[in-house]
């Protein structure tokens, strides 16, 4: 079908728009991991002994550990030898104001449409922009302090917040959980630090734009959102990439944990470099995500838009500890070129009248390969509990991929599980009737795309659904001339 | 040694003690040394799957720790008369039967085969006529060695059954092959072993069987080949119901040349742990199969079936239906994976599995999977869980029904859809006598 050939041409031929690098000194420590390199990292963020502690033991329990290879996606084996594990910005400024930030960094965010100050003005939005693996840039802070809400980069918490931080840090995702998140408990080097106290609804969205930046360091965020009872937290997270000919691991972790009543939301538009037509270059994302559902009537929603890297590999997972606490997981995956994402999510039912959520939208196209991998298990205990899983794929071109690997187990007769997926590419018919309606094919597929992904933008904050249509349309361009 | 260890070692006992007792004679004729060899070299290179294997993640092989398995040579068999095994065949019946007893054909209890012209068949050991060379060259060579059990199979083959059709030919009676199993004092591993040709045009039914005299503790580790030339069809009907106390393993593959038509029904209502791997390759365009099961699982039984469909070609059908159901400490495993690869254009896949849960401590694990890499594709799956629906008990215990018979009725109406699917009438009678026996001592 030439249509198609001429999609995937225009596909395959569309460079990565955000691919510029901002010259910034930065503080790099030569490549290598061991102990000392740990400790390096701990005394230059002046961190308490307990963090140290827990450093050092995630790193001797990842000495024992090997990578897991039972993924279906493909990648030369990580060299973690070769990764520098600190890169800081060297200027670090004073949080006063945004004026005292690197003018460099504030263009490097103008260029991707995200100018701090316009955000700050228009949109009400508080950007914690991390900027490598230090935050430079809090806005906001004021106006959260004053609702109680703690709004920090995990350093800061470090410092000065080292009860909450001892108590929640890697209580949902221990640091033997896996390859990964132990590594990451070892090295992490900076991230976000969420606090919402008792009763409080936050008083804005939360956001963080992660953005790598130097050559060959390893991003190791660590995300830790905790919500008390009753309280409420909606949070984002944006991501960019300079180009890079070599691949980049990004290996975070993200906890959250809600107490009864509360409800977190967790968005991510993921846009990092996919890598180039031959698939050199691109990021790699394993990333470790897990809610703890741990209060009566709690809930936690995660949103994924990802449409970059070089391989997605990830599961945000809910533990539904709670009694009638509730999980969601709605994703929208892109891949396109050599690009790989094997992702999905894990609902996992423990208390009575628990329902879960999955909608998951692939869209594969040139040489993407994709698969949804899922898990939902229905444990003794949990009385009356509900899932509802869909996954759809929807193919463009003949040599891309899309699997399903839905895993469901059930031990508990009163518990409902419901299973569906369909493959399919757009319909002839579908294209013809727009088409007869006066549409142009390209805006007949990009009607029909953006109908498929409609249900996951619609549970998308308002700023987030537009940035993320305006994403799925700059990904297929040419993929639907 | 860990326990994995000793297992592989007794496996390598288990492939010792059988060639050691299986004298020339029993080991059947030579043209089956290479395959023998070729299976033994197999097992030599493969260990025990464990639960780290993605195939075997629910179906653990705990059994194999707490018994030690003696290879089954032919016994005093002959001993067993027709009638000590009356209640073991199907009333009525048409069907031409082979009976094998513990892996090996007991000629007492078959009677001479009579098929149409251009029907053979005959066993392995060609106790009942010689084996075409068509036949002789495809043993082996549809199935694959995917775990050490089936490589076992191949080096240690006991006896089976050979059904060839010539081209064009429609075989008129269908083909029962029943399996019967006695316990003995020490529990014992059996390795049927069967191979169905057909070839072009031509039509066959088989109706496969496995029972048991008693309630003893034995293994059948079986596989079955079937070969369907271009615009073949095969009625494929399995009803297994061993012992409470047997292992059972069914290893069956299935290649599909252009235009043939596959339809696969089977009941696996017995043994304490019972595993069935469906493995079907369309190798022609325009091919179909169609496959529907049900699975019992009560009490300790673990009842597990996997499906692997390969559509390499363009233009091929596969519709998959499994429904469980589950009482006591029971667990239905289901595992379907469905494969499409590049170019496999056109494919209609549709694969669907419904489980019912009757106790609280029964467990379901299914995964159904998709894998595929073409775009002009029809693929859909769908799982099901839960339990008797409360507005249909109500309603038929509204109408003076009994609690007991309304739950009975309603997991009948469930497997039904299976069931009516058994071409068969005598044999589709007793596989709903069976379920509804069950069933009855289950609610």
């Amino acid at each position: 079908m030439s249509s198609s050939n001429k999609q995937m041409d225009a596909l395959v031929a569309k460079g990565y728009e955000h691919g510029f690098v901002t010259d910034i000194e930065t503080d790099v420590i030569p490549p290598g991991l061991n102990e000392d390199v740990i400790r390096f990292i701990s005394a230059r963020k002046n961190e308490p002994e307990w963090v140290l502690e827990y450093r050092l033991k995630a790193y001797r329990h990842w000495l024992t550990m090997t990578p897991p290879h039972w993924s279906s996606v493909h990648y030369p084996a990580i060299d973690f030898q070769a990764i520098s594990y600190f890169a800081a910005p060297t200027k670090k400024p004073q949080l006063d104001s945004l004026d005292q930030v690197d003018p460099e960094l504030l263009r490097t965010y103008e260029k991707l449409g995200i100018p701090l100050e316009e955000q700050k003005a228009l949109s009400g939005v508080a950007v914690d922009a991390v900027f490598d693996s230090v935050s430079v840039a809090t806005t906001f802070r004021q106006n959260l302090a004053d609702a109680g809400v703690i709004f920090c980069s995990i350093s800061e918490a470090a410092q000065e917040h080292p009860d909450l931080l001892r108590e929640y840090l890697g209580s949902v995702v221990p640091h033997t959980d896996n390859f990964y998140a132990a590594l990451n408990a070892a090295v992490f080097t900076d991230g976000t630090f969420v606090y919402i106290p008792k009763g409080v609804r936050c008083p804005m969205e939360l956001s963080t734009y992660f953005r790598i930046n130097a050559q060959n360091t390893g991003q190791f965020e660590r995300t830790l959102i905790v919500a008390e009872e009753g309280s409420h937290v909606s949070y984002l997270e944006g991501c960019t990439a300079p180009q890079r000919d070599e691949n980049q691991l990004h290996a975070a972790v993200v906890e959250l944990i809600a107490m009864q009543d509360a409800q977190i939301k967790y968005s991510t538009v993921q846009n990092w470099y996919p890598g180039d037509e031959q698939g050199r270059g691109g990021i790699y994302n394993f990333v470790t995500k897990r809610g703890d559902c741990r209060g009566a009537r709690s809930k936690i929603s995660w949103t994924q838009v990802e449409t970059g890297s070089a391989i997605t590999w990830k599961y945000p997972s809910c533990l539904l500890r709670g009694d009638d606490s509730v999980g969601e997981f709605y994703s929208v995956a892109v891949t396109k070129g050599r690009q790989q994402a094997d992702t999905g999510t894990k609902m996992i039912h423990i208390g009575r009248n628990t329902t879960s959520t999955v909608v998951s939208k692939g869209i594969s196209a040139g040489g993407g390969q994709q698969a949804y991998r899922g898990l939902v298990r229905m444990s003794q205990r949990a009385e009356n509990a509900r899932n509802h899983t869909q996954c759809d794929s929807l193919l463009i071109g003949d040599r891309c991929a899309a699997h399903t690997f839905p895993y469901i187990e059930v031990k508990n007769p009163t518990a409902k599980v419901e299973h569906e997926a369909t493959t399919s590419k757009i319909g002839e018919d579908q294209l013809f009737y727009c088409r007869s309606r006066g549409l142009s094919e390209e805006n007949a597929v990009s009607l029909i795309v953006n109908g498929f992904c409609k249900e996951i933008f619609n549970e998308l904050p308002m700023e987030f659904a537009v940035e993320a249509q305006k994403l799925l349309a700059i990904s297929l361009e040419g993929a639907v001339g | 040694m860990s326990s994995s260890e000793q297992m592989a070692t007794d496996l390598q006992q288990v492939l010792q003690q059988g060639r050691h007792r299986m004298t020339p004679g029993l080991s059947g004729p030579q043209w089956l040394s290479p395959v023998r060899a070729r299976g033994a070299a197999a097992v030599a290179t493969m260990s025990l799957p464990d639960r780290k294997q993605e195939a075997w993640r629910y179906s653990s092989l705990g059994f194999l720790d707490r018994v030690s398995y003696q290879p089954l040579v032919e016994g005093p068999f002959d001993a067993i008369l027709p009638g000590d095994v009356e209640d073991l065949l199907l009333q009525d019946s048409d069907a031409v039967r082979l009976v094998f007893v513990n892996g090996y054909l007991a000629t007492a209890l078959t009677p001479a085969v009579r098929c149409c012209d251009g029907a053979t068949v005959t066993n392995l050991t060609a106790e009942m006529g010689e084996v075409p060379e068509a036949v002789r060259t495809q043993l082996d060579a549809i199935a694959e060695h995917r775990h050490v059990f089936a490589a076992l199979n191949s080096a240690l083959m006991s006896d089976g059954a050979l059904i060839h059709v010539a081209r064009g030919v429609s075989s008129a009676p269908p083909i029962e092959i029943l399996h019967i199993s006695v316990g003995l004092d020490e529990p014992g591993i059996a390795h049927p072993r069967h191979l169905i040709v057909l070839e072009e045009g031509a039509r066959a039914e088989v109706i496969e069987r496995y029972c048991a005299m008693g309630d003893g503790s034995y293994f059948n580790n079986a596989l079955i080949e079937v070969a369907l030339g271009a615009g073949s069809e095969l009625v494929h009907e399995r009803v297994q119901e061993e012992s409470p106390n047997a292992q059972h393993l069914s290893d069956l593959h299935v290649r599909l040349e252009a235009g043939s038509r596959y339809r696969l029904v089977q009941a696996t209502l017995g043994g304490a742990w019972s595993r069935t791997d469906v493995r079907v390759t369309f190798e022609g365009e325009g091919a179909q199969a169609e496959l529907d099961g049900l699975m019992l699982a009560r009490d300790q039984q673990l009842n597990d079936v996997h499906l692997s469909v390969h559509h390499k070609v363009p233009h091929c059908t596969s519709h998959e239906t499994f429904k469980g159901i589950l009482d006591g400490k029971g667990r239905v495993v289901f595992d379907g994976h469905i494969v499409v690869a590049r170019d496999a254009q056109k494919t209609d896949a549709v694969l669907a599995n419904d489980n019912l849960m009757l106790s609280r401590e029964a467990e379901v694990d299914a995964k159904p999977q998709l894998e595929i890499y073409a775009d002009d594709v029809k693929c859909s799956h769908g799982t099901t869980v839960g339990e008797l629906d409360a507005n249909m008990l109500f309603y038929l215990r509204s109408r003076g029904i009994s609690e007991v018979q309304a739950k009975q009725m309603l997991c009948q109406g469930f497997a039904e859809e299976i069931l009516q699917k058994i071409d068969h009438p005598a044999l589709r009678a007793r596989a709903s006598g069976l379920l509804a026996a069950r069933l009855m001592e289950s609610v």
